[in-house]
Formats: structure tokens, C-alpha cells, sequence
């Protein structure tokens, strides 16, 4: 997507000696403790199920769902042609598999100089492909390749059916590894601990991976947020290690708002690791309550993105290559459920220059059940 | 240095999720947390129809208390689909009973909802 730097490592030979040793040692610990984590899961699991109960019988069926978009940006003058299409195939087996995966399919089109029409080359990838166990209430295990859990706008907030900006947030590569997903094993879930908040959780070990549409890179994290369902907060952290290259921490936090008394959602993450750092910080009103032109503006939703991001040390291994402030503005219109029309201004200020930023598009997110939905 | 902060940090991890799997285990499960906690909201209510669930009165047929127990459950479900739902998205029309299903697995995983949460978002879908 636009903006969106992906972070390639390559594999440095190690020093030999103590650090070496010690990077072997945290690799190996890491492991243990996921697979420890793996085992606690699958020991409990059955004793937990078994306490609850099944309040429906509805068996579920594989889908094809997923969202198709068309953006076109205009970006310092430059126009891009963007479409892009991101099936998703859910596959439930039984009680408590699901297996999923998404694909993505997309192209930067662009003028070239001395010939008509736009260009570009066709993208495709796997976002992710997994198989999930819901092995109890608590624990849900993951293992193939999954979206690197480090905020939450790469899981949650990345469709573009669901995103209320087109543009990518400027940190959204940190700690997401390459291609935006991590190869290996995940354990996940969220429960109540207490009558007025939940707690949400993963943690995951991923392997370098280097073929093609598939790539990964080598590391061990987590993330952990609290819900209150009773003032719609939620807040969190995210922490990632690296184990190949320079064996780097990285860390997050974020933050959503839906307050009750407004059609109102507020955003926000930070990121920081030895690539760069920085935040975003988003608001988006649907003018739902506004008492003229009801029926034109309850599909009206107005947003605006602040955000700012900063260089890392090293030249050679920064996200960005200088110091970036960006703000922007976007209204969306709601034409029917799951069709978006969506546009956006956004102004860039750099060191080496400013620029503008719009956005105009057409995103659809699909739903189609293989198999008879309704027996 | 990067080591024991590692080590520490799943450890911690690790015991959290243990004691608070140990926790869960000594509270009643949650659908009977809910079935309670709707059925004493229908208990509060001032409908003479709904305020008969949990007093046990004998006058009352079986059906109105199925009935009071089902409302409150799909009055419960939808806010828990109005809670959930829209911290990342616009919340959808409603779906086939299947294809919802299927669609709620998928977001238990994707959001980590509470199998509390799943369970009656579900309920109040497929009505």
C-alpha cells in the first residue's frame, strides 16, 4: 500500500564469541517459552471446553470473503492507479479449527514518460495462511503464516474496506517484519479477568524466511491490551525482538476510543526500533447526529490523521530517510453495507521538501458463502 | 542486559496467563455468567413478563420464562455487538446463521474476542 517500507534484513555473519553465544541462548529461550506456552495451552484445553456450554448449534460454513478496492492518488503531482483486490477463504472444521487465508493482489500504475496510458507492475502475495486451534476460552494457537501482531493497525485496521484513511499510517512497518507477516507459531486470545475489562494477548516466534511472496524474518514477541466494554477503551503494548542481524528491540503502544456519546472512534500507536520511530494518532466522526440532511449525512463520516515520524541512527537501516510530519483530512460516504466511497488531502512536511497527498476511491468488501448458508 | 529482559519478559508473560487461567477456572463458566447476568436484567425489569425468570414462580408458564431469558440474551448480544464490532470497523448487516458462524470464528481470532463475547454476538446475529 502507499507509504508501506518493507524492512528486507539480510544476514550478517555473526561475530564469533560471546555474542554469538548469548544470541543463541535468547533464540533457544524463546522457543522454549512458546513451546511451553503450547503445552500449558493444549493441557488445558479440553478441562475448559468442557465447562462451557454451547449456547448455538449453528454449524458454519467456508467462506470467500475479502475486500476489492480501486484508489487512485496523486501524490506531489505524480497520479497512481491502484487497484487492488484481497480475498479471504475461511475454512471451519469442526468445533474448533479454522483454517484462513489471504491473498493480495494489487498494482501501482503510473505514467511513463513517453507513452500513453498508465503502467505498472502486477503484485501478489500471501498476507497470511494459518490454521488456528481454539483450544480453550483462553488459548487459541496459530501456526503458518500469520500478520505479525505488533500494534494493532497491521491485524485489525489494514483492509481497505475497513481502513478510514487509504494512505498507511508512516510507522506501519515497524515490527512487522517483511511483507507485513511472520512464518511460525502464535498463541492468542482474549478473556475476562474481571466484570469490567478484558485482556487480550499474543505471543509468537517467527523464522526467516526468504522465498518469494512468503519472506519473513527471525523473531520473538507479544502483544497485550486491555478492553473496558463499558467506556469502549482499549489500550496496549507491543514488545518484538529480533534474532538475526543486529538483534533489536522494538516496542509499541496503542490506544482506541469509541466514547457512547459520539459516533466517534480515536486511534492511536506509537512504534519505536532502531529503523525509526514515531506516532499516529487518528479521529474519524460519522455525522450521524448532525439534525440536517439526515438521510445524506448518517453515511457521512469526516477523518483526520496526525502523525510524525522519525529517522533512525543508521542511515543504511532507516525506515525513512528523514524526518517526516504529515497531516491529513478525509470524508468517506457509507453508500450501502460494505461500499465505501472514500477521499483524502494530505500534506507532508520534510526536510528535503514538502508535498501534497490526495486520495480518491471506491472500496467493496465481499461475502460469499460456498455451500448452502441457510441449512 | 537483552537477555534477562527477554528471559523476565516471558516469564511474566507466561505466569500471567497462568494465573489468570487458574482464576477463570474457579468462576462459573461464562455463558452461565451470562445466562445470570441477563436473567437478573430481566429480573430488574418493570415488564411483569420479564421480572419472572429467577423467582421461580410457579403461576408463570415455562414458555414466558424461556421467553425473558431469550430477550434478555439477544438485548445482551447486541450490545456486545455494538461494543465490539465497532472498535475497527462499521458494524455489518446481519448474515445467513452459517456464513455468520464461520465469520465469527474468523474475528475471535482476528480480534481477540471473548468466548463470552462470540458466543452471544453470534446469538444475536442468527435471530
Amino acid at each position: 500500500m502507499l507509504f508501506s517500507a518493507s524492512y528486507h534484513g539480510d544476514s550478517k555473519p555473526v561475530s564469533a564469541g560471546t555474542a554469538s553465544s548469548l544470541c543463541r541462548l535468547v533464540s533457544v529461550l524463546a522457543q522454549q517459552a512458546v513451546g511451553l506456552l503450547l503445552l500449558f495451552g493444549m493441557a488445558l484445553g479440553p478441562r475448559l471446553v468442557a465447562q462451557t456450554p454451547v449456547l448455538n448449534e449453528v454449524k458454519p460454513i467456508p467462506l470467500l470473503t475479502g475486500s476489492a478496492g480501486f484508489i487512485a492518488t496523486l501524490d506531489s503531482n505524480e497520479p497512481h492507479l491502484g487497484p487492488i483486490v484481497t480475498p479471504v477463504v475461511l475454512v471451519p472444521l469442526g468445533q474448533r479449527w479454522l483454517i484462513e487465508t489471504r491473498g493480495d493482489f494489487e498494482s501501482d500504475l503510473t505514467q511513463v514518460p513517453g507513452q500513453s496510458g498508465f503502467h505498472g507492475q502486477f503484485q501478489k502475495g500471501v498476507d497470511y495462511a494459518q490454521l488456528d486451534f481454539i483450544a480453550n476460552p483462553y488459548i487459541t494457537v496459530t501456526v503458518g503464516r500469520f500478520l505479525t501482531p505488533f500494534n494493532i493497525y497491521n491485524e485489525r485496521l489494514y483492509p481497505v474496506w475497513i481502513r478510514d484513511l487509504q494512505t498507511d499510517p508512516l510507522i506501519l512497518p515497524i515490527g512487522i517484519g517483511p511483507s507485513n507477516a511472520s512464518n511460525g507459531a502464535m498463541l492468542r486470545g482474549g478473556f475476562k479477568v474481571h466484570p469490567t475489562f478484558d485482556i487480550n494477548y499474543a505471543v509468537y516466534f517467527s523464522t526467516l524466511t526468504t522465498t518469494e511472496y512468503i519472506d519473513s524474518a527471525r523473531f520473538a514477541g507479544g502483544r497485550a491490551g486491555i478492553f473496558i466494554p463499558k467506556t469502549r477503551l482499549e489500550f496496549g503494548g507491543s514488545f518484538q525482538h529480533s534474532l538475526q542481524d543486529e538483534r533489536s528491540n522494538s516496542f509499541g503502544f496503542h490506544a482506541i476510543w469509541e466514547p457512547f456519546a459520539l459516533p466517534l472512534e480515536m486511534r492511536a500507536e506509537y512504534g519505536r526500533s532502531f529503523q525509526g520511530s514515531g506516532y499516529w494518532g487518528e479521529a474519524a466522526y460519522r455525522l450521524s447526529q448532525v439534525p440536517y440532511l439526515q438521510k445524506q449525512l448518517r453515511h457521512t463520516q469526516l477523518v483526520a490523521r496526525l502523525q510524525q515520524s522519525f529517522a533512525g541512527e543508521s542511515p543504511d537501516t532507516s525506515l525513512f530517510p528523514v524526518d517526516l510530519k504529515m497531516f491529513e483530512f478525509g470524508v468517506n460516504y457509507y453508500v450501502i453495507d460494505g461500499l465505501k466511497a472514500t477521499s483524502s488531502y494530505g500534506r507532508q512536511f520534510r526536510s528535503d521538501g514538502n508535498k501534497n497527498v490526495w486520495t480518491l476511491g471506491l472500496t467493496y468488501r465481499f461475502v460469499f458463502p460456498l455451500g448452502d448458508a441457510w441449512r | 542486559m537483552h537477555r534477562s529482559l527477554f528471559l523476565f519478559s516471558f516469564l511474566g508473560a507466561s505466569t500471567c496467563l497462568a494465573i489468570s487461567v487458574i482464576a477463570q477456572e474457579r468462576t462459573p463458566p461464562p455463558s452461565t455468567v451470562t445466562i445470570t447476568s441477563a436473567a437478573s436484567a430481566a429480573n430488574n425489569t418493570t415488564d411483569p413478563a420479564l421480572a419472572t425468570h429467577s423467582s421461580a414462580n410457579p403461576a408463570v408458564p415455562p414458555s414466558k420464562d424461556a421467553a425473558a431469558v431469550e430477550s434478555a440474551l439477544r438485548i445482551e448480544g447486541e450490545k456486545r455487538f455494538r461494543t465490539n464490532c465497532g472498535r475497527c470497523h462499521m458494524a455489518p448487516h446481519k448474515f445467513p446463521p452459517r456464513v455468520m458462524a464461520a465469520a465469527i470464528r474468523h474475528m475471535r481470532v482476528r480480534a481477540a474476542l471473548t468466548d463470552e463475547d462470540m458466543r452471544l454476538i453470534l446469538h444475536y446475529m442468527t435471530q
